[in-house]
């Protein structure tokens, strides 16, 4: 959450002097970061009090006027449109060169000097919305009237006149420190992290006169302290000008004096206050109590909301008034007509609150605010203040005052030791100076016998939970930029590197240098996207809430965003390489999901079916021989995702770990994917706690290797594998058997391809000669003819 | 026959001098120190003449032969290179063509920022661990010090899993896409190898898609737990991470901020490499940073309660723990200043194969 607080109001607090920058930089590094600083002032210039002398008509313009206005260095005419501009009104007058939003528009504009319509315009007369005060109540096609706001004299500069020569700082209030919300907890804050005494605010006692007979009957232990303050006689108005500017700067809209003084208090204090009109309040009774099943409740935004015993209502004795600690309700707020006020200042519980205002879709600054945790003994500070101020004010007499406070907290103490502090932090800070820093915060310190105690300060209740938050306050306040940065020096880590996330690292290398380029898709995937590829959502983790009906399941399948992710670039790549590793969550009932690391890649778009193949096998062996594993294929003709004739299984070890080859062409059409995809599947997981970098050396050869070369004609049908196993048996100097060329074409019958093998022969112990390598060659040729039907081809 | 040879000597010196082409090395060669070649066939009719002859000319023929072989052999060395010459005066290729791209593949960005920021910790001594993306709500809230309606639970915009108007639960309560890499804390903590030095990386989920903001994101998790750890200890950790990644003339800060998790709680800055850390470009408000400084990530010493839920002693440990977005870090830096940071998981080749 953030405040947007008035350096000037701060400065009431604690006394400082230094710049507006060196303070937002001091108290970023010891407090709260101060996001931006924006000088006020310097959005008037050139902006200044002008008095209307006369008005005439425009003489090419219906809607526009001409104003001779003195705006004390003289008099000049400025063309206006504004419907209530008059004689003698004091208007803001925006020069030439100043920076306006011609009509509250987004964009700011430097004015010049024109003639408009044919009449000379110097300058301009504003609306409060063309000068940034886009929340001061001012009618359509209306000017600003500065009379009652100002009687500074003509041409005194704007930033004087409404006293806005301030500096604004943006400062990010982290959530466990609601009591640093208002300007006074910011200058406590201040004193220490910039240095400066802290001013504290004083206000007059509250005393109660005759009573009105207005009564409290707490009847929910949610709320834990509701003080009240009934003060008749007000009359309610506008607010003074001084009280409306603090309001504009925090980003407030004033609305009247009544409601301005609770922002006031909470812009000053921190606590959301509230106000009834008590007219509107049945039998002067002021109930707190559970919502009733059937109640229903129109609030101040109007936005009507049906009640129930989980959420707290402020109630009169015959219907609920608002929701507490949330919004007033539209019927019992003050209005200028109202003349006794009753003041609340309540302290309700966070949790109530910030579970009625989600499940009501409700948001106020008194509910942000009551839901981090507020101080009941804040309370009487409050009310007293925001009394005070309505007797300056509006006037009015205090009738009552209630109290309804059923079990006092007690302040809470921990333990405090100093040295503890210091190890924890690694740095040297004395006790005194430790002690100074909590003191100034509003800690107070007792000795208990041997134990040194620290009592937390009422608003800090919530956030101190124990010895540990010591450290945290005397760390910050000596500040984090003045510790030295050191690299431990301690004992290196007892376990080592995951194993499975360097193989995955190592395997996306891998991939890449055998040229595939890497996806990296979304886990939230669709149930159009799970339902294309022929997996039923209910295979897949449902996430309950989930942003957008494209992502809805967590994926148990790498392949749909794959094809997904090829469709959406088919037309522009029309063929890749490409890969994706990643995690995929398979569901068990009632447990986390299986995180298996799973990985797909594949080509897209190449013309050779067989050639694809070929690679994306070749990839697969190459990676198990660098991985130290071993694959088998084995073909695959039933698999419903799978192209049946162009697919084979991966086996490691005897288990299935993957599969290679063509997506099935249904699927490929329903993810609109005109050209053949070629991807490998494989289960990183089952491979992982076998993969290692250890290669064996095999010695290399000491005689020469023969390589022979035959072009075997065969049925297309006939797997190379059974070639092989014919050639290798055909006897023990063949070393190797490798494809050289497969060939289809003209001289080869329909149905037959040709093989051309790459033989190798080699003894262990002795050079070949021509004779040994062509008795070996023949009884290939032969046994190749006998078991695959194969002929020599030329 | 002493003149015989001298003349065929003198002939064939005063050939060679005039040769230029291969061929015309090859006829002379031929032609003079052939197999049957005229030296050679010279050299036969000294077996016509008596011994006395026969041995002073035979001396001549030697000598005769060794001049004729040598002259060849710089004639040769001459002609081979007149030619070398004359073919690179031939050959010419145009050296203004462009290079063809080899054929290697892209590693994603994401994954390229994952292996630097993991070796950076390595060379500290940190180790790599993986914990589960899905995670009970147990470890990404309740043991880091998170009660259930915790209101800092707000601040992780969470995704749970569920359907049909349950939100699935089990033995450690709900089951949530974890939305920070935290929950890998306390399950580091619980494998009781102490002491620890740990980053983990991985996915994380939130509900938010902006253009600044991703439903799914990478973080990065620090935790180091010993005996005596310091808070200077993490400022010297998160000082060499920066210069390391970022460079050495970044500067760093610790800025107080609050996580339930860890106290004391900062938030780590760094200075802006665009202003320099002036906050000021041109003499106007530097639009990357705010006041000369970058938010990286939240950071602190890990809380008691969250030591205890791990099954540590907070008397006899601390700790420091830190985390922050992969992406956000790697944009920081790189400068490929990509306006929609949803462009990163959008997988069109054209933009994967620029890095």
């Amino acid at each position: 959450m953030n405040i947007l607080a008035s350096y000037n109001w701060i400065k009431e607090h604690v006394k400082t002097n230094i710049s507006a920058e060196e303070f937002a930089k001091e108290f970023s590094l010891r407090s709260m970061s101060v996001e931006s600083i924006d000088h006020c002032g310097a959005h008037f210039e050139k902006m200044v009090v002008g008095v209307v002398q006369s008005v005439a008509a425009h003489p090419n313009a219906d809607r526009l006027r001409v104003a001779m206005v003195d705006i004390g260095e003289g008099v000049v005419p400025i063309v206006c449109g504004g419907t209530n501009l008059a004689e003698k009104m004091r208007v803001f007058v925006a020069l030439p060169g100043a920076r306006v939003r011609w009509h509250g528009g987004a964009d700011w504009t430097t004015l010049e000097q024109a003639s408009i319509r044919g009449v000379d315009s110097v300058g301009m007369i504003c609306a409060p919305a063309e000068v940034g005060f886009d929340k001061v109540a001012c009618g359509d096609h209306e000017i600003w009237d500065l009379s009652g706001i100002t009687d500074a004299s003509v041409g005194t500069p704007i930033a004087q006149a409404l006293d806005c020569d301030d500096t604004i700082f943006d400062i990010e209030i982290t959530t466990n420190r609601p009591d640093a919300m208002g300007i006074i907890g910011l200058a406590r804050e201040a004193a220490v992290a910039v240095g400066g005494e802290f001013l504290q605010m004083r206000t007059l006692p509250l005393t109660k006169g005759e009573s009105e007979g207005v009564s409290v009957r707490l009847e929910d232990k949610r709320c834990e302290r509701y003080m009240a303050a009934v003060v008749t006689g007000v009359s309610v108005q506008k607010s003074p000008w001084w009280m409306q500017k603090r309001l504009l700067l925090a980003g407030l809209k004033p609305i009247n004096c009544i409601v301005d003084i609770t922002n006031y208090v909470l812009l000053e204090l921190g606590q959301p206050m509230h106000a009834f009109d008590a007219s509107s309040i049945a039998q002067n009774t002021i109930m707190v109590r559970p919502g009733k099943e059937g109640e229903s409740l129109t609030l101040l935004d109007g936005k009507a909301v049906k009640l129930d015993s989980s959420i707290m209502v402020i109630a009169d004795a015959e219907k609920p008034l608002a929701l507490a600690g949330i919004m007033g309700g539209k019927d019992s707020g003050t209005t200028m007509k109202t003349t006794t006020v009753i003041f609340e200042a309540a302290t309700f519980d966070a949790l109530t609150i910030r579970r009625s205002a989600r499940a009501m879709d409700v948001a106020s600054d008194a509910q942000l605010l009551f839901e981090k945790g507020l101080s009941p003994s804040a309370l009487p500070v409050a009310l007293a203040r925001a009394v005070e101020l309505v007797i300056q004010i509006a006037g009015g007499t205090v009738t009552d005052v209630i109290d309804v406070y059923p079990t006092p907290r007690i302040p809470k103490r921990f333990p405090f030791n100093p040295e503890r502090v210091r190890s924890r932090i690694g740095v040297a800070i004395p006790d005194a100076e430790q002690v100074n820093i909590l003191t100034k915060l509003g800690f107070d310190l007792q000795k208990d016998g041997d134990t040194t105690m620290m009592t937390v300060p009422y608003w800090r209740e919530d956030d101190i939970e124990g010895e540990v938050d010591f450290t945290e306050e005397v760390a910050r306040m000596y500040g984090y930029h003045m510790m030295p940065a050191v690299l431990p020096a301690s004992r290196p880590p007892a376990s080592f590197d995951d194993a499975t996330l360097d193989w995955a690292a190592w395997t996306k290398r891998f991939l890449a240098s055998a040229g595939f380029s890497e996806f990296f898709s979304n886990s939230m995937v669709s149930v159009s996207d799970l339902e294309m590829y022929g997996v039923s959502p209910k295979d897949a983790l449902a996430v309950f809430n989930p942003l957008s009906t494209d992502l809805t399941h967590m994926r148990p399948t790498l392949i749909p965003s794959v094809l997904r992710a090829i469709e959406r670039n088919q037309a522009l790549t029309h063929t890749a390489s490409i890969f994706e590793l990643s995690r995929v969550y398979l569901p068990h009932e009632g447990q986390l999901p299986e995180e298996r690391m799973m990985l797909v890649f594949g080509e897209y778009g190449g013309a050779d079916a067989e050639k694809t193949f070929m690679r994306l096998r070749g990839v697969l062996e190459y990676f198990a021989a660098k991985s130290g594993i071993a694959f088998t294929f084995e073909r695959d003709g039933e698999n419903d995702h799978w192209h049946s004739g162009r697919t084979a299984f991966v086996f490691r070890n005897g288990e299935r770990v993957g599969i290679v080859g063509q997506v099935g062409s249904d699927f490929q059409t329903s993810f609109g994917i005109h050209r053949p995809v070629f991807l490998a599947e494989i289960n990183l997981e089952a491979l992982f706690p076998h993969m290692k970098h250890t290669h064996r050396y095999e010695a290399l050869p000491a005689f020469p290797v023969v390589t022979r070369d035959i072009a075997l004609l065969v049925d297309e049908r006939t797997d190379f594998e059974k070639i092989v196993a014919v050639v290798r048996g055909a006897g023990a100097l063949i070393t190797d058997c490798r494809v050289v060329e497969l060939y289809r074409g003209e001289e080869i019958p329909a149905g037959k391809k040709s093989v051309t093998l790459g033989v190798t022969l080699m003894a262990s112990d002795r050079t070949l000669t021509s004779q040994d390598v062509d008795d070996v060659m023949a009884t290939v040729i032969r046994e190749l003819a006998l078991r695959v039907d194969g002929v020599i081809r030329g | 026959m002493n003149d015989v040879f001298l003349q065929l000597q003198q002939e064939a010196l005063a050939v060679f001098l005039k040769i230029q082409t291969l061929e015309e090395l090859e006829a002379a060669r031929v032609e003079y120190l052939g197999r049957k070649g005229r030296l050679a066939e010279t050299m036969k009719e000294l077996a016509a003449l008596d011994e006395s002859a026969r041995r002073d000319a035979g001396k001549t023929a030697n000598d005769v032969k060794r001049t004729v072989e040598a002259s060849f052999a710089a004639t040769e060395a001459r002609v081979v290179a007149g030619a070398a010459e004359a073919r690179q005066a031939q050959e010419w290729l145009d050296v203004s063509l462009p290079g063809t791209v080899p054929a290697v593949g892209h590693v994603h960005l994401t994954t390229q920022a994952i292996d630097e920021i993991t070796n950076i910790f390595r060379h500290i001594g940190f180790v790599r661990s993986r914990h589960p993306e899905v995670d009970w709500d147990y470890y990404a809230f309740e043991s880091l010090n998170m009660p259930k309606d915790h209101p800092a639970r707000d601040e992780w915009e969470t995704f749970f899993v569920g359907e049909n108007g349950e939100v699935a639960t089990g033995e450690k309560g709900k089951i949530v896409l974890t939305p920070h890499t935290s929950n890998g804390q306390v399950r580091e903590m619980e494998k009781g190898e102490l002491p620890i030095r740990m980053v983990s990386i991985g996915k994380c989920y939130r509900r938010q898609a902006t253009a600044r903001h991703l439903p799914m994101f990478h973080q990065f998790e620090g935790l180091m737990i010993d005996k005596h750890v310091t808070v200077t200890e993490l400022k010297g950790v998160f000082d060499y991470f920066v210069k390391r990644y970022f460079g050495a003339n970044r500067e760093t800060r610790l800025r107080p901020f609050h996580f339930r998790f860890t106290e004391p709680s900062f938030e780590l800055d760094i200075s802006c490499a665009v202003c320099n850390g002036t906050a000021k470009v041109d003499g106007a408000k530097c639009k990357l940073c705010k006041g000369g400084w970058l938010e990286l990530g939240g950071a602190g010493m890990v809380h008691p309660n969250v030591l205890k839920a791990g099954g540590l002693d907070p008397n006899e440990y601390t700790g420091f723990a830190f985390g922050w977005g992969v992406e956000r870090t790697m944009m920081m830096r790189s400068g490929i200043n990509i306006d929609d940071i949803r462009t990163l998981y959008k997988n069109d080749l054209r933009f994967l194969k620029q890095f």
